[in-house]
C-alpha cells in the first residue's frame, strides 16, 4: 500500500491519468466523494528528546469512489483533484479479485523504476556539492 | 489609544484595490506564471509557505503573486487561505533521519556521517550583481540545463542513503543535557488552543516554526551579542525532502507526498546547576517549511533561550519572543495604527491644548530662570 501510494503520488500524472482511463472502461465507476481540498497538520518531533509538535499544516486533495463496489480512497498533497482520483480508483481496483491486476502491477514497476531513476540523478548532481575542507594548516 | 468603527468611503476602498492591480500591470509587461514564481522564486515562496504555517507551493506562488512580492502580506493572505479549509487529517510524526538529503553541513565536526554536502548554497560566495541574469533567455537556461547535467553517467548512479544525524554522535556518549521529568511535554495546537505562558516545547516550537524569519534572526542575533547567553554551534543543518503519512478513513497507513524542509539542531554548552556536576551540551532545535537556514539555525538559538527563562535577556522570555515574532500578528498590529483613530486622538489633543494653554498663562520656573532663551 505504501509503495503503491508513493508511486502515484510521486509519478508522472499525465501518464497515471492515462493509464488510469483505460482501466476505467472495463468497470463501474461511482463517485462518492469529488475530489476536494483540505487541510492535513504535518506533526514532526525534535531530533534529539522526540517532543512532539505541530509544524504546520499542508494542502491535500481527497476523493472517495466505488469501483465495482468497492470503496478507493485517494488523499495527496496539494490541489491535485486529478491524480486523487486515480490514487482513489487504482485503490479500489487493486482490491478487486476480478480484474486482471497485471496492468496494474506492470504500471506500477514501470513508474517505481523512473521515479527512482531521477532521484538518483538528482542525488548524484547534489552528491557533487560534497565537500571536505581542509584546516589551513594541512596541505 | 483605540482605533474607531467608521462607515463609507467602498467606493475608494475599491478604486483603491484597483489602484494596487493599476500599478502593478500598468506597464503591460508579460503576466507571471505560477510555475516561474514557483521555481525561480523558490526561497521566498518557502519563506510564505513557513511564515502562512501552510504547506502549498503553488498557492503560496500565486500570494506572492496577488501582493507583488511582498512576503508579509502573501504570508497573510495564505494563512487566511488556510482557515477556509477543513482540517481532516493530522500526519504521522515525519521522519528526517529518512530524509532525502539535498543539503547537509556541520559547523561542529568536519567529519560526519555521509559527509559535508553544500547542496544548493550561496554561502561561500561573494554576491557579487550578476548582471548577466538581466539577459537570460530560453536558450541560455536550456544550455544551463544541458552543461550541468552531461557528466552525470546513468549506469552508474551512486544508491540514495539516508544518513545518521550527527547529533547522535554527542548523544551516545551521553554528552547531552537529561531529559528534564518535570518538563511538560504535551502537545498543544497554537492554532486551535491561544497560546498561554509558560507554553510546553510543543506550543513553543510551533509558534517558532511559522514566526517571521526576519524577527526570529534579529532576536536570536541579539542572544549572540550578549543580550541573552546563547551563542551556539551548528551541530548538524540538513534540507531535503520528508515522506508525509495520514491515517486514512479506514485506518490504512498513506502515503501522501512529500514535503521540503530545513532543520536545525545547535549545540550551545550548558551551565550545570550544581557546581561539581558534570558539564553537558544543550540542543537547540529548529525545523521549517522549505530551505531556510537562517530561520531553523535562530530556531535552535531560541529554544536553548527559552528553556532557561530569564526576564533579563529578551531572547530567553517566551512571551516575548513568541508574539514578537509572530509576524502576521506583528504586522496587522503594526499596521492598525493607520486605521482612524480620530475620536481618541481628538480627545487627547484637547487635553494637550488645553495644557499648553494652561501652562502660557503661568511662566514656567524655567523661563523665570533663563529668560534669554524666551527670546531665542
Amino acid at each position: 500500500m505504501q509503495d503503491q501510494d508513493y508511486i502515484l503520488c510521486e509519478c508522472e500524472l499525465q501518464l497515471l491519468e492515462a493509464f488510469v482511463v483505460t482501466l476505467e472502461t472495463t468497470v463501474e465507476v461511482q463517485l462518492v466523494k469529488q475530489p476536494a481540498l483540505c487541510m492535513t497538520m504535518i506533526q514532526a518531533e525534535d531530533s534529539v528528546e522526540f517532543q512532539p509538535f505541530y509544524l504546520g499544516e499542508a494542502l491535500t486533495t481527497e476523493c472517495e469512489l466505488l469501483v465495482n463496489g468497492t470503496r478507493g480512497i485517494g488523499i495527496c498533497l496539494g490541489d491535485e483533484p486529478v491524480r486523487a482520483y486515480c490514487i482513489a480508483f487504482i485503490d479500489a481496483y487493486s482490491q478487486l479479485s476480478d480484474v486482471p491486476m497485471q496492468p496494474v502491477a506492470d504500471f506500477l514497476s514501470q513508474q517505481a523504476a523512473i521515479i527512482e531513476h531521477n532521484a538518483k540523478i538528482e542525488n548524484d548532481l547534489i552528491l557533487r556539492t560534497k565537500v571536505d575542507f581542509k584546516l589551513m594548516e594541512q596541505d | 489609544m483605540g482605533y474607531v468603527a467608521v462607515k463609507g468611503g467602498t467606493d475608494a476602498i475599491h478604486n483603491s484595490q484597483q489602484l494596487v492591480e493599476f500599478y502593478r500591470l500598468k506597464d503591460a509587461t508579460t503576466p507571471l506564471d505560477i510555475k516561474q514564481i514557483r521555481t525561480q522564486l523558490r526561497m521566498a515562496v518557502d519563506k510564505v509557505m513557513g511564515e502562512g504555517g501552510v504547506y502549498a507551493p503553488e498557492y503560496a506562488a500565486i500570494a506572492l503573486k496577488q501582493a507583488e512580492g511582498e512576503v508579509f502580506e502573501a504570508a497573510f493572505i495564505l494563512r487566511a487561505f488556510r482557515a477556509t479549509l477543513q482540517r481532516k487529517y493530522y500526519s504521522e510524526a515525519i521522519n528526517t533521519r529518512e530524509m532525502f538529503v539535498r543539503r547537509k553541513i556541520s559547523a561542529s565536526f568536519r567529519e560526519i556521517p555521509g559527509g559535508q554536502i553544500l547542496g544548493p548554497t550561496r554561502d561561500y560566495t561573494q554576491r557579487i550583481l550578476d548582471t548577466t541574469k538581466a539577459f537570460e533567455d530560453q536558450e541560455a537556461i536550456k544550455k544551463f540545463l544541458t552543461d550541468f547535467k552531461v557528466p552525470v553517467n546513468s549506469d552508474k548512479l551512486a544508491e540514495i542513503t539516508t544518513f545518521a544525524k550527527v547529533i547522535d554522535l554527542l548523544k551516545n556518549e551521553g554528552l547531552l543535557k537529561p531529559i528534564d521529568p518535570d518538563e511538560d511535554r504535551t502537545l498543544k495546537d497554537i492554532t486551535r488552543e491561544a497560546i498561554k505562558f509558560p507554553a510546553p516545547r510543543s506550543a513553543r516550537l510551533q509558534m517558532l516554526a511559522r514566526a517571521e524569519t526576519g524577527g526570529l534572526m534579529a532576536l536570536g542575533y541579539a542572544s549572540m551579542r550578549g543580550f541573552g547567553s546563547v551563542h551556539p554551534t551548528v551541530g548538524e543543518l540538513r534540507y531535503g525532502a520528508v515522506k508525509v503519512k495520514v491515517k486514512d478513513a479506514t485506518g490504512r497507513s498513506r502515503y501522501i507526498g512529500k514535503i521540503e524542509v530545513t532543520e536545525a539542531e545547535t549545540i550551545s554548552a550548558g551551565k550545570s546547576a550544581k557546581k561539581k556536576s558534570a558539564p553537558y551540551y544543550n540542543i537547540g532545535y529548529g525545523l521549517c517549511f522549505g530551505q531556510n537556514d537562517t530561520k531553523v539555525i535562530c530556531m535552535g538559538i531560541l529554544d536553548t533561550a527559552m528553556r532557561t527563562p530569564d526576564v533579563n535577556s529578551p531572547a530567553n522570555d517566551q512571551e516575548f519572543v513568541l508574539y514578537h515574532t509572530e509576524g502576521i500578528e506583528s504586522m496587522g498590529f503594526v499596521n492598525h495604527l493607520k486605521l482612524p483613530h480620530y475620536v481618541t486622538f481628538q480627545s487627547e489633543l484637547k487635553n494637550i491644548r488645553g495644557a499648553v494653554e494652561r501652562s502660557a498663562e503661568k511662566p514656567t520656573e524655567q523661563a523665570i530662570q533663563s529668560p534669554q532663551l524666551q527670546s531665542v
